[in-house]
């Protein structure tokens, strides 16, 4: 009946009636060894969990700047202070009266209306990248041994999935090693490993891409997708010392997941770029940022409720934003030449393309970092890690754009007025999600664990 | 603490017969009071006491409610609120009472006639330090804060007391009258300070800052009293879920006195799901196991254990029952009852063959060989095979990988001659058996040609002394000292000075270019040494804490280290790699993560660590006798199957922790399973994912399945974790599918023999799963495959095989 291959696309149609998307679906079911009435419990389940409210269609990109820009060459210029402060680039002018921003980011200037800028956010951990990826993701420092989970992770778990693809994706893949040896706090932590986001682990800018893996090969059909699954079914279960384990029991989580994806066509095309016109491509960058921005929309739009993006994955041996000036780090003509014009492209696309689209307004887009650079330019022509102050930004999901929070002293060193913590930063993509500060998680041994700690609240001055 | 000082008339008598009954009832819970004993000296000195109930070794709970505390002789000692207070000369005793029982302590009280003299090293310091002032997040921060900058956690007193008396022109002070120091009015609040107020104007704090002020701010001097250490009391408690313990800490000088810090200190809980503590130093249980307190007071580290058992009823002869084949199950039951864990039994022959083959070879178990092991009756056939086990070819690759990862061989930051000489360097001792404390040796102390000493490579990948330095720490200490670069380390005992102390021993290294490119000549210098930035010199070359070289000692500085390093007196290096060879094959270190060895990251099981350790050093380093003894162990072949009274334990070994096979060997498992190698680009057919020398070859399936880079030594690059992108490759990747219907594979061979569908069941079990199927199995199976037709016998064989290749029984090691 339904061709159930890896070769070209199945015909999806979303008309009223029982479609052919339908159909793969109860084939497909059948493949899990699920009925329909198996379905439709599933699916009460879900739409109990959601409520179906309006904020159910709330989602987040988060762009993930790992490296850390330079605040005081991009974002919060001091073109008053002593050149080893304000280093070597020009502010220009934007399209809001509220800021300026660096020569470097021309189309950021243009879009400038969309987003706002927040200039005094600060942490006060050690000044290894780790820590502010911990922190800026989670609202936390891991301490004692306690992993908090990704904000990302945390809606998964509130709301669960909205279709059959997962909730929460990470673009291209999880960060890795940028030197403090600490977890980045892009997984579940202590919700567990049930709920760590789904992983592309490939680069989308590469020709040919597709997810790996997401379709089965030409010569396994549906009926022995079914008949692997029954013979594996027989096997599981005899040994019964995986029931305690939770490493095994996140393996027959991954295995649930894995067949939704396998089985569902619109994950399929919501994973596949070759769907979207050239321009488009070209619009966002043919680059492993640029495409991975353009993917997060295209997810957004399928039903996925939360996209981190990692600009990059790692400080060691790559262009990147951690100017230290010397190798193996980046330079800041490095950065100049490289690292920003493809990153002002593709989030200029981005937005662009989810206001065209009517997105914007439920989709919040926040590019972070897990701190920002010395105020003096250091011996190598570049800036070293500065936790004390650093600028952040937020556009759509109910923010208003073109404001500016918060503002540094004279030389871009401290917070002078209204200082931001991590934890704020945090609260205010649950905000922006329309989830309730005051609630709570089950933490480490069922304890209850607060979704932000007592006293921390969204920065209410950008919506 | 509610308590009342009445006065004793007849306590000497009652005293008596308390310690009588006492000594008759050792198994009953005892009453005791800490300090056990306790000298005032000076009329500022104070010391808090703690009425503690004890069991045995361990403190069960101290006591807040309806304990009457006095003093036998109040003109000498007097207590108020918990706390000893001086009043003349001399010794009494202080009696504690609580329902009928009791305990006491001696009091000694010395110089009340002279005047307290806080000194600025200790008590100034102690006042920053506890308000965290001198924080990384207020004036401890490189940069300072808002002009002001201490030295992170106050160790450089020096140069606090400059900043604090000296800078801003001394407007920080005013002497004449302290109550205008700008030291005084900020952490007050009376003037504005970011950090908020820290303290008000009737606290030990400010009393402290304030009299010092008065006294004419003295700074530090060279010969005030040092701190020797740090002891917390009660060590070691024994709590249960919801109870709460206060601790107390005291200080120890150089001139012998003691003085309580308790008020001071600064606390950490290692485990906050097990215990939290606040900053007085209360202690409260949140769950089960085992948790730690790290007390920190001036650079001074202790750690306070925690013990809080599982609620769980089992008889002691579940205890008594569980073989006991060697000191590691000795020491390893004893932990499981103190826990109340039980044990689960013994795992079966067929689970046994699989895991050791697995954690020592890395290699699956042949149909041939699970059939012969299982058939034999010999009642000493695990430790036979262990011993067969040690010396199979693949334990050379098996272990030669797992130590290529910790030398980080990697093609990508070496030309190929060079990866290959460095590769074949480690695998020629891996095969020459060469004990653990020469292969660091010659590690440490390599030079000459990159090409032909291929340990010397070591020193092509870390090209500065601090990178030598910290690296050789990682891999053969299993500790960490990167924080001691900039500053001491906050939560350690590393100091700067160590840091530039052991990093110039490499100050030296250096390599030169020859003709061929790809080789280096790796030599020392004669001269040359590493400045310390924080004091602009060159610290004396001292490995961490061993004795130090002259600067102008002509001593082989890398000898110098190597001999330390390697040395029996070195307590870290044989618990590092005893630790990581335990981890090995229990799956789960004593110390997690295995190479974040450090004193507030305590063992899940010290004593066992320790044993382990000394084990190895009287063995003279020979990995391989360590390896028997875990592989003989009861703990080691128990069954994973969790029993309702241990299953809370992912720690203590009261059963097998399962855990996902490592990227390599699954990968070469589902090879020789399906007798289909894995092609490697560059290397020859047949060669195992195991045996290649470089992290950088190209491969998704281990790219996904978590093999490490090898960029930086940790342990954290390489991940078990299961994920969705791994099951989606095993369900619809090239890898599995593609080496299940290759040509000529064991599939085909299987039916080239033409064997009744049972045979074929049973071999395809006892080769992915090192096991004969079950009745049920068999059945469900022949039921399954009889609805296919005939002519799809191949597609059919392909899906049994793929059935039990994704099967978690596959997947994992269990």
């Amino acid at each position: 009946m339904i061709e159930f291959t890896g070769d070209g696309h199945a015909n999806t149609c979303d008309g009223e009636g029982l479609s052919r998307r339908d159909f793969l679906h109860v084939g497909a079911l059948a493949a899990l060894g699920l009925g329909l009435s198996d379905l439709h419990a599933l699916e009460a389940a879900e739409a109990a969990k959601s409520g179906k409210s309006p904020d159910d269609e709330r989602a987040c990109i988060l762009v993930f700047n790992l490296g850390a820009p330079s605040q005081l060459d991009l974002f919060d210029m001091k073109p008053e202070a002593a050149r080893e402060i304000r280093g070597p680039f020009k502010p220009i002018r934007t399209k809001s009266d509220a800021f300026e921003i660096s020569e470097v980011l021309p189309l950021h200037a243009k879009h400038a209306d969309k987003f706002s800028i927040v200039r005094s956010c600060y942490h006060t951990a050690a000044a290894v990248h780790d820590t502010g990826h911990q922190m800026m993701q989670t609202g936390r420092l891991f301490q004692g041994g306690i992993n908090t989970p990704h904000a990302g992770c945390v809606l998964g778990y509130l709301r669960g999935r909205r279709s059959e693809l997962p909730s929460n994706v990470i673009l291209p893949e999880p960060m890795g090693p940028t030197g403090g040896d600490l977890p980045h706090g892009q997984d579940a932590g202590f919700l567990g490993k049930a709920h760590d986001p789904f992983s592309l682990m490939a680069d989308p800018s590469k020709p040919n891409f597709r997810v790996p893996d997401l379709l089965p090969p030409k010569s396994i059909g549906e009926a022995r997708l079914a008949r692997r699954r029954r013979l594996r079914e027989i096997v599981e279960g005899t040994v019964d010392g995986f029931e305690a384990s939770e490493s095994a029991k996140l393996m027959d989580s991954n295995f649930e997941s894995a067949f939704r994806l396998i089985t569902s066509a619109k994950a399929r095309a919501a994973f596949d770029l070759e769907k979207e016109p050239e321009k488009v491509r070209e619009r966002y960058g043919k680059n492993r940022f640029g495409q991975c921005c353009l993917l997060a929309r295209r997810l957004i739009e399928a039903g996925v409720r939360f996209v981190t993006v990692n600009t990059f994955l790692t400080v060691f041996n790559e262009i990147t934003w951690d100017i230290h000036g010397s190798k193996p780090f980046t330079s800041i003509e490095g950065m100049r030449d490289i690292v920003c014009p493809m990153y002002d492209q593709a989030y200029s696309a981005l937005l662009e393309d989810l206001a065209d689209r009517g997105m914007l307004d439920k989709t919040l887009v926040c590019n972070l970092a897990e701190f920002g650079r010395t105020p003096k330019v250091n011996p190598a022509g570049g800036r070293d890690h500065w936790p004390q102050c650093w600028s952040v930004y937020f556009a759509g999901g109910g923010v208003k754009g073109g404001r500016v929070v918060g503002r540094s002293d004279e030389k871009g060193a401290f917070p002078a007025e209204r200082p931001v913590e991590p934890a704020e930063v945090v609260a205010t993509i649950f905000k922006s999600l329309g989830l309730k500060l005051d609630q709570t998680l089950p933490g480490p041994q069922s304890r209850p664990f607060p979704l932000v700690d007592y006293g921390v609240h969204a920065i209410e001055e950008l919506f | 603490m509610n308590v009342c000082s009445p006065r004793f008339p007849i306590a000497l008598i009652v005293l008596g017969a308390f310690a009588t009954s006492a000594s008759l009832l050792a198994n009953e819970r005892r009453l005791e009071v800490l300090p056990e004993s306790v000298e005032l000296r000076g009329s500022a000195a104070r010391q808090q006491i703690l009425v503690t109930e004890y069991l045995g070794d361990a403190a069960v709970g101290s006591l807040d409610e309806g304990v009457a505390i006095g003093s036998l002789n109040p003109e000498i000692a007097r207590v108020e609120n918990g706390v000893i207070v001086p009043v003349s000369n001399g010794q009494t005793r202080i009696v504690a009472i609580h329902e009928g029982r009791g305990a006491s302590i001696e009091v000694t009280v010395r110089d009340v006639e002279k005047p307290s003299a806080r000194s600025f090293r200790h008590h100034v310091q102690s006042v920053l330090a506890k308000g965290s002032c001198n924080s990384g997040s207020c004036h401890g921060a490189v940069a300072g804060q808002n002009g002001f900058r201490l030295s992170l956690r106050g160790y450089d007193s020096e140069g606090d007391y400059l900043e604090i008396a000296r800078a801003a022109r001394g407007r920080r002070i005013v002497p004449s009258d302290p109550g205008r120091s700008l030291l005084l009015l900020k952490p007050t609040g009376v003037l504005p300070h970011k950090g908020g107020t820290r303290f008000d104007t009737n606290s030990i704090e400010y009393r402290v800052l304030s009299e010092w002020i008065a006294r004419g701010a003295p700074p530090p001097r060279e010969d005030d009293i040092r701190i020797e250490r740090i002891e917390v009391l009660p060590s070691a408690s024994v709590l249960a879920k919801g109870e709460t313990q206060r601790l107390i800490v005291r200080a120890w000088f150089d001139d012998g006195h003691s003085e309580d810090v308790t008020h001071w200190a600064k606390y950490t809980s290692t485990n906050a799901t097990v215990a939290d503590v606040d900053e007085s130093g209360l202690v409260t249980v949140r769950g089960y196991g085992e948790g730690a307190v790290t007390v920190w007071y001036q650079s001074r580290l202790v750690v306070a254990s925690i013990t809080a058992p599982f609620e769980n009823e089992i008889p002691e002869d579940a205890f008594a029952k569980t073989p006991s084949r060697n000191f590691i199950d000795e020491i390893v039951i004893d932990k499981l009852r103190d826990l109340r864990l039980a044990p689960s039994s013994l795992a079966s022959d067929a689970e046994f063959l699989r895991r050791a083959h697995l954690d020592t070879i890395g290699r699956l178990p042949t149909a041939e060989e699970t059939r012969a092991f299982l058939a034999s009756d010999d009642q000493d056939k695990r430790d036979r095979k262990i011993e067969e086990l040690l010396e199979r070819p693949e334990f050379v690759d098996y272990w030669a990988y797992k130590w290529s990862d910790l030398l980080l061989v990697n093609g990508k930051k070496l030309p190929a001659k060079a990866l290959w000489s460095y590769y074949s360097w480690i695998r020629n001792n891996v095969a020459a058996d060469t004990p653990w404390d020469e292969f660091a040796r010659q590690i440490v102390t390599a030079r000459g040609s990159t090409l032909e000493n291929g340990a010397a490579n070591f020193y092509v990948l870390h090209r500065d002394p601090q990178g030598m330095a910290e690296t050789t720490s990682i891999a053969f200490l299993g500790t960490s000292i990167a924080c001691a670069k900039c500053h001491n380390h906050p939560l350690e005992k590393w100091t700067n000075d160590q840091y530039y102390a052991m990093a110039n021993l490499f100050a030296r290294v250096r390599t030169k270019s020859t003709k061929s490119r790809d080789n280096l000549i790796v030599f020392d210098a004669t001269a040359g040494d590493l400045i310390q930035p924080l004091t602009g010199r060159a610290r004396p070359p001292e490995p961490l804490d061993g004795e130090a070289l002259s600067l102008d000692s002509s001593t082989d500085r890398r000898a110098h280290l190597a001999a330390w390093l390697t040395s029996p007196e070195n307590p870290y290096f044989a618990r590092a790699i005893a630790n990581r060879v335990w981890a090995n094959f229990l799956g789960v270190g004593l110390v997690e993560k295995v190479d974040d060895l450090r004193q507030s990251n305590p063992a899940s099981n010290e004593k066992l660590l320790g044993a382990l350790a000394a084990h190895l050093s009287e063995k003279r380093y020979d990995l391989k006798s360590l390896m028997r003894a875990i592989l003989r162990s009861t703990t080691y072949q128990r069954s994973s199957r969790a029993l309702e009274t241990n299953r809370g334990d992912s720690r203590f070994y009261s059963r097998f922790f399962p855990r996902r096979l490592k990227a390599e060997v699954l990968l070469d498992a589902v090879s020789d399973v399906t007798g289909s190698p894995t092609e490697f680009n560059g290397y020859p057919k047949g060669w195992r994912a195991l045996q290649l020398p470089d992290s950088n070859v190209a491969s998704y399936f281990l790219k996904s399945f978590g093999r490490p880079d090898r960029v930086v030594t940790c342990e954290c690059e390489r991940t078990d974790e299961p994920s969705v992108a791994q099951v989606l490759h095993i369900v619809n990747g090239d890898t599995l599918n593609a080496k299940l219907s290759a040509k000529d594979n064991r599939l085909s061979k299987l039916l080239d023999r033409k064997l009744e569908p049972v045979a074929i069941v049973e071999e395809a079990y006892l080769t992915t799963l090192t096991r004969f199927p079950t009745t049920r199995e068999t059945s469900r199976t022949l039921a399954e495959l009889a609805k296919i037709a005939e002519k799809e016998r191949r597609e059919a064989i392909e899906d049994l095989f793929w059935s039990l290749l994704s099967s978690k029984e596959f997947l994992f090691q269990h």
